[in-house]
């Protein structure tokens, strides 16, 4: 709680009367800090501010001073230095430099500025970096005696540039779904803007195309490797921390192993896909890709706008006060077929006409009028409506159908059986055939003659539904065969028929 | 084997195919417009628009001066009236409450994102209704009551059938229930459809405070007033394309509603853009001496048939014939003219009688006791919206073609007889 309170005591100065002139103050301690000098006086801290408008009188500059060192962001101490006048001497004298707390407090808010600066960026650079840094590690992975620092090295760089893609990429995601860009610009910015970052969105999309597998190759490939390197690179880190017990020194490495552990697994989650979730690389990919649309919307709404000339907007809210204004509901449709034009057109049906010439001369009275239906003038109908059908009880015929369906394929059955013998017969020995034998028969010797190629010569030929094989073989010209079918003699010239079954040819 | 004779008599066969399939498709196109002349992608006749979109604006802007918008996301014609006084070609059902919600829900829709809810659209929109500019002028909109939520949400129902709004989840029927947090729906603004929807010249809101238009008239105009070429060709066209908006959009167009230099035009030109409009449309024309009526066989082309089919247009036919009868009389005795006077009680005793002998065929609630007075109201509404007949305080004034629906001779004719009802897959006669 204690922490809390002192270190919200260290913000005050941003939030306070003369926030200005402390930011100042502080601006040159931090400057300071990054020139390695470690303190300075209220003097220097005149000189080398850089002052809105006037300068302040030392006083001011002093009682500042004190204030930032009472809220803890200035540590001070008494100046020891010769001074050369009475009143220097007297005057309560403070080298100051920054504390601990105001030391972070300035990080923080350099953080914070950046930040909020940042345009959110996608870092084609960075993904070729990354996979020259995989590269290197595999190189140094292949080789015996892995140099450390060298391992070292290049794990701190991969590390660095992967997260600088990383949180560049959040920020863009962050950003596209905010569409901040879009949606504050101007109709002009927009309009430069929109190429740019189309090209930009595609480049780097193909990038992460042609990169990804490459990198994901590289990592594929260190994987067996790279668990020794972090152990050995932990190792190494853990010879860097204070002394301390060897408890300690073993905690420090465990700990170390853990972390490079955790930014290697969050690598590998990038480019690959784990079991549920779609790689980071493939959510950026969509992410980009759907930036797109969005920006065509927003160009599409600019569009209207420019096209109208006018704000929409503001038109139909002017529209809604004549409407309002109207003095009855007659003048309102009045008004909205003015403003809308949303009416189908309306036009007579029937044409009187048709094969009458009436003279364009004539009145409506004198013409002939329209032919209306009888129908239609008494009942209001053009077609006769009965009474619905009433829905008949079909089970019976369907019974008596499925009867007679069966029965018939059992005489087909029949019939094929007694003529399919795969004997050679004679037809004029066939004797008596039934209605189905016959009908069969008869298709099967059309079949065959169809293929015959003159009345002498041997035809054979599988049925057209398959099942049968056909071969016909002519007698003598003088020869003749009767056959006997319910409905009559079926007579002609002699042959020798030999039907099969396919399945017995088989 | 064919001879080349032949050859080239199906090769012209066949381009005359094509160039007969061109003109269907073109006419089918033009007529699909002048129906829905805010026309979304998934309308059945789109894709013929799409097609034909080059010769349709060649000949909208020639014939009529209507702008075509064709794209990709739909199709607008903006069918920019000429006849200013005519009450009945508003939206269905609507009245100036809703008209004003209409106008409302659009002007929050403009600053909405691609997707919006029922209940934003109603927050933002009350938020509009609250302005001073409209509760001055006595209009107010709370979402108090049951009446008022059906009315949010017949305009919403507009706009998706308009395809302004296209429903993703969710329905408006909980929320005229009044039902808490689960009654709502969620839209996809449609933005192209959103962009036609306002079809004035120039925006309303463009108006300096000093030169805005204060009565309707004013309004009205400058909503619509185009710019004309100052020339004797601009004016020329302009009156051309004034008389054509009123064939192709109104029943019929009479001299007397013409003013001197229109009718003079128009009685020197009416042939010839008869033909020329008949042509391209499938509409037939029915020149007459008091005015000229484009006719529509198959009665599609139009939002209200007569005749049709159903209790109220058989009552309406009952009643145009009733009237055209007399109105025929008076025709007849020229010279000993009575003042034609006609009132709303006389439709409601002839359809009162007519209950009694056609009664059966009508719809139930037709038949109930004191239903012809609604019938009544019901026929005369719609004789005034096919300009048959004006009103005047009480009494009923026929229009010169209100004569068409004069008891003809009734002719039983041997073959099929044409059935006069809409027949949506043959537009084309003949």
């Amino acid at each position: 709680m204690q922490a809390v309170s002192d270190s919200a005591e260290l913000f005050r100065h941003v939030s306070a009367e003369k926030a200005y002139f402390y930011r100042c103050i502080m601006d040159v301690f931090a400057a300071a800090k990054r020139q390695y000098r470690l303190q300075l006086r209220p003097d220097e801290v005149l000189a080398e501010a850089r002052w809105p408008a006037k300068l302040p009188e030392i006083e001011e500059v002093n009682a500042a001073l004190t204030q930032l060192t009472v809220w803890g962001n200035l540590e001070s101490h008494p100046d020891t230095a010769r001074v050369s006048s009475l009143s220097d001497f007297y005057r309560a004298r403070y080298l100051y430099r920054l504390s601990q707390g105001g030391e972070a407090v300035e990080s923080a808010l350099a953080l914070f500025v950046q930040t909020l600066e940042r345009r959110a960026e996608l870092q084609s650079i960075a993904l070729e970096d990354i996979a020259s840094r995989l590269e290197a590690l595999r190189a140094l992975a292949a080789e015996t005696e892995p140099d450390v620092a060298k391992v070292h090295e290049t794990l701190r760089d991969l590390v660095r540039v992967f997260e600088g893609l990383a949180e560049n990429a959040q920020a863009f995601m962050a950003g596209v779904a905010r569409s901040i860009e879009l949606q504050q610009a101007q109709a002009g910015a927009v309009l430069n803007y929109k190429r740019q970052l189309i090209d930009y969105l595609e480049r780097f999309i193909g990038d992460l195309v042609r990169r990804s597998d490459t990198i994901a190759g590289l990592i594929d490939a260190l994987e067996p490797r790279i668990d020794a390197m972090l152990q050995q690179v932990a190792a190494r880190e853990g010879r860097d921390a204070a002394p301390g017990e060897i408890q300690d020194q073993i905690d420090a490495q465990t700990r170390y192993r853990e972390g490079w552990r955790e930014r290697w697994r969050g690598l590998r989650g990038w480019f690959f896909r784990s079991s549920h979730e779609p790689s980071q690389a493939e959510l950026l990919r969509a992410r980009a890709r759907s930036a797109i649309p969005q920006l065509l919307a927003a160009i599409a709404a600019l569009n209207e706008r420019r096209s109208g000339r006018s704000d929409r907007s503001a038109d139909f809210r002017v529209l809604a006060g004549w409407f309002v204004a109207c003095a009855d509901d007659n003048e309102a449709h009045r008004l909205a077929r003015a403003a809308f034009a949303l009416n189908p057109a309306r036009h007579f049906s029937l044409d009187i006409d048709a094969g009458i010439d009436v003279p364009a001369t004539t009145r409506w009275a004198d013409a002939p009028p329209l032919v209306i239906h009888p129908r239609l003038r008494e009942y209001g109908e053009a077609a006769p409506r009965g009474p619905l059908p009433r829905v008949r009880d079909r089970t019976e015929a369907r019974t008596r159908l499925a009867r007679e369906l069966a029965q018939e394929s059992q005489q087909v059955e029949a019939a094929r059986k007694r003529l399919a013998t795969g004997q050679p017969t004679y037809l004029s020995n066939l004797g008596e055939l039934d209605t189905h034998a016959f009908s069969l028969f008869l298709g099967l010797l059309g079949e065959a003659l169809s293929e015959q190629a003159g009345p002498e010569s041997v035809a054979e030929r599988p049925t057209g539904d398959g099942p049968l094989h056909v071969h016909l073989k002519p007698l003598p010209p003088d020869s003749y065969a009767e056959i006997n079918t319910p409905r009559g003699i079926f007579g002609g010239r002699d042959h020798v028929i030999t039907i099969t079954s396919t399945q017995d040819v088989q | 084997m064919k001879t080349s004779r032949q050859r080239s008599r199906d090769s012209r066969s066949i381009g005359q195919q094509q160039r007969q399939f061109q003109r269907e498709e073109f006419r089918g196109a033009l007529r699909a417009l002048l129906m829905t002349p805010l026309m979304s992608p998934m309308h059945e006749d789109f894709i013929a628009v799409r097609r034909q979109a080059n010769a349709l604006q060649e000949w909208f802007t020639r014939e009529t001066g209507w702008p075509l918008q064709i794209g990709r996301e739909g199709a607008r014609l903006y069918k920019r009236p000429a006849d200013l006084n005519n009450s009945t070609r508003g939206l269905p059902d609507y009245d100036r409450r809703k008209y004003v919600l209409l106008c409302l829900a659009c002007a929050v829709l403009e600053r909405a994102d691609p997707q919006v809810t029922l209940r934003i659209l109603v927050e933002r929109l009350l938020g509009l209704a609250a302005e001073p500019g409209l509760t001055s002028l006595g209009f107010t909109f709370r979402l108090g009551s049951h009446h008022e939520r059906r009315e949010l949400v017949a305009v919403c129902r507009t706009l998706l059938s308009l395809g302004v709004l296209q429903r993703v989840a969710g329905d408006e029927d909980a929320f005229v229930q009044g039902g808490g947090d689960q009654a709502d729906a969620l839209y996809d603004v449609h933005r192209p459809a959103l962009a036609g929807m306002l079809a004035a010249v120039r925006g309303p809101s463009t108006w300096p405070a000093e030169e805005a238009p204060d009565t309707l008239d004013q309004r009205l105009h400058t909503l619509l007033d185009e710019h004309v070429a100052d020339s004797d060709e601009g004016q020329r066209t302009a009156l051309r394309h004034r008389i054509a908006r009123r064939l192709l959009d109104d029943p019929a167009v009479y001299l007397e509603d013409l003013n001197p230099e229109a009718r003079s035009y128009f009685i020197n030109q009416r042939g010839a853009m008869a033909a020329r409009l008949c042509d391209a449309t499938g509409l037939v024309a029915e020149q007459r001496a008091e005015g000229l009526a484009l006719v529509d066989e198959t009665g599609t082309l139009t939002d209200i048939a007569m005749p049709a089919e159903g209790t109220d247009a058989h009552v309406t036919l009952l009643a145009a014939e009733y009237l055209a009868t007399d109105y025929r009389q008076q025709a007849d005795t020229a010279g000993r003219r009575q003042p034609f006077v006609k009132r709303e009680h006389d439709i409601v005793d002839l359809l009162r009688d007519a209950k009694g002998r056609y009664g059966r065929y009508w719809r139930k609630s037709a038949r109930e006791p004191g239903a012809e007075r609604e019938l009544a109201k019901v026929a005369i509404g719609r004789l005034e919206k096919l300009q048959l007949i004006v009103r005047s305080a009480d009494s009923i004034l026929p229009l010169p073609a209100l004569a068409r629906f004069a008891l003809g001779e009734a002719e039983i004719r041997q073959e099929t007889p044409d059935m006069p009802i809409p027949v949506s897959d043959s537009l084309f006669s003949r």
